[in-house]
């Protein structure tokens, strides 16, 4: 199985413009960049992909111990720069995927030239000093939460369009498996997510970045996006008018507005 | 609450009007912006969660009733598969209600977009799920207590098979006797396919007039049942023998001593007492494979003297017997078990004449093991002895 099958990379945009190379976060996958990614590629090499577990990844890659840390998340982008000879990449992270790009970067900083990181959180428990915004036990909840909804229970399912949206934004094969994957993965990748603690990982990164920080953000409120940006040397923080934690879905145009001033 | 029922044209008591359809529905109606802002709610919905209208319209966002886990799904899953596939189904959700209790329930929403395909409004219907929770929350702690029952056993199982197999190891650990007048090797090679140990066994032990005892056998079935069987009859076989009974009458011991037995009824074995000076050997067959013969000029032959039944089973048709057997210097004498030679898909003559050629070629164990059953699959375990009278012995 090659790296870009396992991670279902798609390569678009100009073969010599800039790369930049788009991670969805927890919950779903490519797709979260849809109405994002295609803008930039009038001008840069756009590449997008499904961390392992999720999308069309191969789960059969799946490795407990590999994706057991965000550390083995990052190995696996680093393993498709490296496969696709990018140099100078753009990184555009959201939620946990920012964190996995700092990894990234401190991995092989040969290959990434700038962060991108959308709603960032190093670490999403309060811990003393530090309001991450959960306790412990939310994030029990959460993987109750989970395990009580049927996405990725049952492989049926294939959810019937309602209501007047006769507009899908996705086709019905990619609905059939957006936000859906199995159940263990998920729960897995939740506590690797949640429980992750990233904060000591923010200095040494030494490569222009820019914190996209959302108002009303429920996972990543905006005392961790500044704290994120005061622990980044030299990173530009901006903080959006759009709310909610996925402004790549919500406010697509801020956030490419963002990006493009950014750049 | 007013009572507003409408008829039809027949005096039948239709809905009511629109509006009380909408405020009284079984189900709670909450409408929202795309951000979550609650714009309108029913008053099922009030009325379930205690909440008054001017706490929610315009001031909360529906995420803002969820758990904090809740809202991390709601996040993370619920509006990003709402903007994209255009509604959501049958998400499970806890609301926390004006009192902070957590109410169950069943999540629909519908995105309305605008003619640009913008979000508009979100629309949401909420079914209250508490019995379906707790029938989940059952259904997962069954769920949970097969999974741990199931590691439980195959724990238990593989500790059994590990005893079984320590015990097989301690009942055939002691060393053949070594003397320059002959030579014994023996192996024992478990099955491959099969984690359960078997109940084959060799033993060679030194009688108090000089003699050598040499045995083979093979206790029926598998497993923990099988190789304790097999300690037992390994152990009687050197008792009886040591007591001077010779062959036959070992034999006949046995049939007695596996009455109490029942795992080492209808065991095969064969015993021989050698006199290593003079390579006299006195043999006894109970229903096992026949001895091979293998002169110091390398011919292999198969030797049926002294045959009789199984242990436990006597028939005046073929009563104990003995035989004897001289026994050249250079000679040997291999006992083994069915695994040596048995295939699936052969006849076991077929697999007799294969492992004469063997033993002519090589009648070391090693050789054999070699030569026969890296030909084949190793379905059943391989127990073979080998005495050889040494030409040092002239």
């Amino acid at each position: 199985m090659s790296v870009l099958a396992r991670n279902n990379v798609r390569v678009g945009g100009q073969p010599d413009g800039r790369p930049m190379l788009f991670a969805h976060g927890f919950g779903c996958d490519q797709n979260m960049w849809r109405f994002v990614a295609p803008e930039f590629e009038a001008d840069h090499r756009v590449v997008l992909f499904d961390h392992v577990g999720a999308g069309a990844s191969d789960l059969a890659a799946y490795d407990e111990r590999r994706h057991g840390t965000l550390a083995g998340y990052a190995d696996d982008v680093v393993e498709i720069c490296r496969e696709l000879e990018l140099e100078d990449a753009v990184f555009v992270g959201h939620s946990v995927s920012a964190m996995i790009g700092v990894l990234v970067a401190a991995r092989a900083p040969e290959t990434i030239g700038a962060l991108v990181l959308v709603g960032p959180s190093p670490r999403y428990i309060d811990d003393h000093g530090y309001v991450g915004g959960f306790a412990p036990e939310d994030i029990d909840e959460l993987l109750e939460s989970m395990n009580s909804n049927f996405l990725g229970w049952s492989s049926a399912m294939a959810p019937a369009i309602m209501g007047n949206s006769d507009r899908p934004e996705l086709g019905e094969e990619l609905t059939a498996s957006f936000c859906r994957t199995d159940p263990e993965i998920a729960a897995r990748f939740a506590r690797v997510t949640f429980l992750s603690d990233n904060r000591a990982d923010l200095a040494s990164v030494d490569v222009p970045t820019l914190v996209l920080q959302c108002s009303d953000d429920v996972i990543a409120p905006a005392a961790v996006g500044e704290y994120v940006h005061r622990q980044i040397p030299g990173s530009v923080l901006v903080r959006m008018t759009a709310t909610g934690h996925c402004p790549n879905l919500s406010a697509p145009q801020e956030t490419i507005d963002a990006i493009r001033a950014f750049l | 609450m007013r009572s507003a029922r409408s008829s039809d044209p027949s005096g039948r008591v239709t809905d009511l009007s629109a509006e009380e359809l909408y405020e009284q529905a079984p189900c709670g109606y909450l409408s929202s912006t795309p951000d979550g802002t609650i714009v309108r709610v029913n008053e099922t919905f009030l009325r379930w969660t205690g909440y008054r209208r001017q706490d929610l319209v315009a001031v909360k966002r529906f995420q803002d009733l969820l758990s904090p886990g809740g809202r991390i799904y709601h996040e993370t899953h619920y509006a990003p598969l709402l903007r994209m596939q255009g509604s959501v189904r049958e998400i499970a959700v806890d609301i926390l209600t004006a009192d902070r209790r957590r109410l169950p329930v069943l999540v629909n929403s519908a995105l309305v977009t605008d003619e640009a395909g913008e979000p508009e409004l979100v629309r949401t219907t909420l079914f209250d799920a508490r019995e379906r929770k707790a029938y989940e929350r059952e259904l997962l702690a069954a769920r949970d207590r097969e999974r741990q029952a199931r590691e439980a056993v195959e724990r238990l199982h593989a500790q059994s098979q590990a005893t079984s197999h320590a015990l097989q190891q301690s009942l055939l650990a002691s060393e053949a006797p070594r003397d320059p007048r002959f030579d014994i090797v023996t192996l024992y090679q478990p099955a491959v396919e099969d984690l359960e140990v078997g109940g084959d066994w060799h033993d060679a032990f030194v009688l108090p007039d000089g003699r050598l005892g040499l045995v083979v056998g093979d206790v029926v079935g598998r497993g923990l049942i099988a190789a304790t069987a097999m300690g037992q009859l390994r152990s009687a076989v050197r008792a009886l023998a040591i007591a001077g009974l010779g062959p036959v009458e070992l034999i006949r011991a046995l049939d007695a001593f596996v009455a109490g037995v029942d795992a080492a009824k209808f065991a095969t074995l064969v015993y021989a007492e050698v006199e290593p000076d003079l390579g006299t050997a006195t043999i006894a067959s109970a229903g096992h494979l026949p001895p091979v013969l293998v002169t110091a000029a390398g011919e292999a032959r198969l030797w049926f003297g002294g045959r009789s039944t199984p242990v436990g089973i006597q028939t005046p048709a073929l009563p104990r017997a003995e035989a004897e057997l001289a026994l050249n210097p250079g000679d040997t004498l291999v006992l083994y078990t069915d695994g040596l030679i048995e295939r699936r898909t052969e006849s076991i003559d077929t697999g007799l004449a294969r492992l004469l050629a063997a033993a002519a070629d090589d009648p070391h164990p090693d050789a054999l093991r070699r030569n026969l059953i890296a030909q084949g699959p190793d379905k059943d375990d391989v127990c073979v002895l080998a005495f050889t009278r040494t030409h040092a012995a002239e």
